[in-house]
């Protein structure tokens, strides 16, 4: 029994690292815009193909792919905003939830249209690896994806505190309107937001290769954790939603070790609608508006 | 009375009606009734989706599970207990109004995106549990349903045809109960806290409770057009009845048709189900992705480009036309 509480203990915070890493994505792009990206799933996705395009052309460590993916994946972003989401700024939530569900579906179905509903591999030498820790084992390939996820974290929470984009983006996050007339200019600061979002969410999908098939709808497979997590801790709150994060692969891991496997993802959500009833600000306060 | 007055006082619409009562009378190929009824299903969940998402304009990505949770139960209650899905509907309608007060309670209390949040962990949820308990929901493999012989009021028939006018029936009485509810009180309520959710609430108007009766009335619509849907193709599984594909793809549909408009969603279903049927063809079932990969499409162009929907076209054109007879009178 206390090795099972450990094991899903180890289960649940690496995973979580990952989900932590994909809401925090999702969380600077509602920070910043205020609005829910429903495409960040698809954006993992893509991620993940990108890596797995590299990953078949030069080979190599999947690791070190995730500079060129961060390259790609930001110039997708920009681009999505350019072309999508700027036409639709101001127009109110519905048009966002409406714009970025249906970039979700397109995309899904665009990966399957390319590339069939097939499976494909990402091959590592540390696939199959575990580091043993008095009984416990450890998968290399999800330690990594979770201190890679950290430190990226981190990373985020300097780069808005330290640099001038940084503070740029908390500022349009504040308010957009003193902002834009101290000369920042929203738009530039929305596409980086929003860029920089998907880049989290295309690094979480190149450190999920190692582990995960790739295929069109492993996206769908995040994206609902994701936003638990985010409101989970509190839109737009970044430590939030780290500790979210960790928090969810906990509840999960802990669902699947001790009621069923498949029905992992069902805690989460049954803790997401008590987290709305209950304290729909987040555990940990910070962005959400009460009606 | 007064209802059918105005029915027949337009005439686009009583035309138009009236060519889909004789359509099968000419028409020989299965497959094509068949694709128009699935144009009437269509229809009839966008027009049910858009309550509650039109109207109310609160998007819900959840409503597949309600029309799988109308399509579980009566199968259920008929594979089981052999219980009439005329009877059962009504099962299927109360459970998803007692879903449908525990997913919006929480979340209607709050603005924004958290609704849709919710219905996305919710048909999440329906559709794990379909899954998992196998003994009882046959699991991925889904439930096929024996045919009995032609029985009405087991909603079994031998030809498509009466399908054809069922689903049509249905459909007619979602669009008349949307058209009472627009008229009502709830439906002037709605149309006040979609301009301004605090003036209506200052004029003491409850906003949460408005839009969850809304959800209500949406959810139990789509739980009957899952009873209906479900007995027609007699099997069902948690991809084909559960999944958040068919919930977008019915939110397309309204929205292409034009989103908080009677009709729009209607013309949404006539535009756009033919259309991935067309691509279908075309493009074959080799390789899929192409027709469902049209929804996204068609719905990020229309949210750009037109957010009022085909139906603004429609619209723009008669008052044009209007426009012009009077400068011609005068």
């Amino acid at each position: 029994m206390s090795w099972l509480m450990g094991q899903s203990v180890i289960n649940g915070l690496l995973i979580g690292g990952v989900y932590a890493l994909i809401a925090v994505g999702l969380t600077i792009i509602f920070g910043v815009m205020k609005i829910v990206n429903f495409a960040q799933g698809e954006f993992l996705m893509v991620g993940m193909y990108a890596t797995w395009l590299l990953f078949s052309a030069i080979g190599g460590s999947p690791y070190l792919l995730i500079i060129p993916v961060a390259f790609i994946m930001f110039i997708f972003g920009w681009l999505v905003y350019k072309i999508l989401v700027n036409p639709v700024v101001g127009k109110g939530d519905t048009s966002y939830i409406l714009l970025t569900i249906g970039l979700s579906f397109f995309l899904q179905n665009a990966a399957q249209l390319i590339w069939t509903a097939d499976y494909h591999t990402v091959e590592t030498s540390l696939k199959g690896q575990a580091l043993q820790l008095g009984g416990l084992s450890i998968l290399v390939p999800r330690l990594i994806a979770f201190a890679v996820a950290i430190i990226l974290v981190a990373i985020v929470h300097l780069f808005l505190k330290k640099t001038d984009i940084g503070r740029a983006m908390r500022a349009t996050a504040e308010n957009s309107e003193v902002s834009s007339m101290l000369g920042i200019n929203p738009i530039t600061t929305y596409a980086i937001a929003f860029a920089i979002g998907t880049v989290l969410a295309g690094i979480a999908g190149t450190l999920l290769t190692p582990m995960f098939y790739v295929f069109p709808r492993v996206g769908a497979l995040f994206t609902t954790t994701a936003f638990v997590v985010v409101v989970l801790g509190g839109l737009g709150n970044i430590t939030g939603a780290l500790l979210g994060g960790l928090l969810i692969g906990l509840v999960e891991a802990f669902t699947g070790s001790f009621i069923a496997l498949d029905l992992a993802p069902v805690g989460t959500f049954i803790v997401f609608l008590l987290v709305l009833l209950l304290k729909p600000e987040g555990l940990f306060g910070g962005g959400a508006r009460k009606a | 009375m007064r209802n059918i007055n105005i029915l027949l006082k337009n005439k686009l619409l009583s035309i138009g009606a009236l060519i889909l009562l004789v359509f099968p009378l000419f028409i020989e190929s299965r497959y094509i009734i068949h694709a128009t009824m699935m144009v009437f299903i269509f229809a009839s969940m966008a027009v049910a989706w858009n309550i509650i998402g039109g109207y109310g304009a609160q998007i819900s990505w959840g409503h597949a599970s309600f029309f799988a949770i109308g399509a579980y139960a009566s199968f259920l209650m008929f594979l089981k207990l052999n219980v009439s899905p005329l009877i059962s509907i009504f099962l299927g309608m109360v459970l998803s109004v007692i879903l449908a007060i525990i997913v919006g309670y929480p979340s209607f209390r709050l603005r924004g995106v958290y609704f849709s949040l919710a219905t996305i962990a919710f048909a999440e949820i329906v559709k794990l549990l379909l899954l998992y308990f196998q003994e009882f929901t046959g699991g991925a493999n889904g439930l096929m349903l024996p045919f009995k012989g032609q029985n009405p009021l087991n909603l079994q028939f031998n030809s498509v045809v009466p399908y054809y006018y069922i689903s049509f029936l249905l459909m007619g009485i979602i669009i008349f109960l949307t058209w009472k509810l627009e008229n009502s009180r709830l439906g002037y309520f709605l149309k006040a806290i979609k301009e301004d959710e605090d003036a209506a609430e200052s004029l003491g108007i409850k906003a949460y409770q408005v839009k969850l009766i809304a959800f209500i009335i949406s959810a139990a619509m789509m739980a009957a057009i899952g009873t209906i849907y479900a007995f027609n193709i007699a099997y069902i599984d948690p991809v084909g009845v559960a999944h958040l594909d068919l919930s977008i793809k019915i939110g397309a549909i309204a929205i292409v048709g034009g989103v908080g408009t009677l009709w729009g969603p209607v013309i949404g279903a006539f535009i756009i189900v033919p259309l991935t049927e067309i691509t279908n063809a075309l493009l074959g079932s080799t390789r899929g992705g192409a027709s469902t990969a049209l929804y996204g499409l068609v719905l990020m162009v229309v949210i750009i480009f037109q957010p009022k929907g085909v139906i603004e076209f429609f619209n723009g054109k008669r008052k044009k036309t209007k426009n012009n007879s009077v400068k011609a009178s005068i």
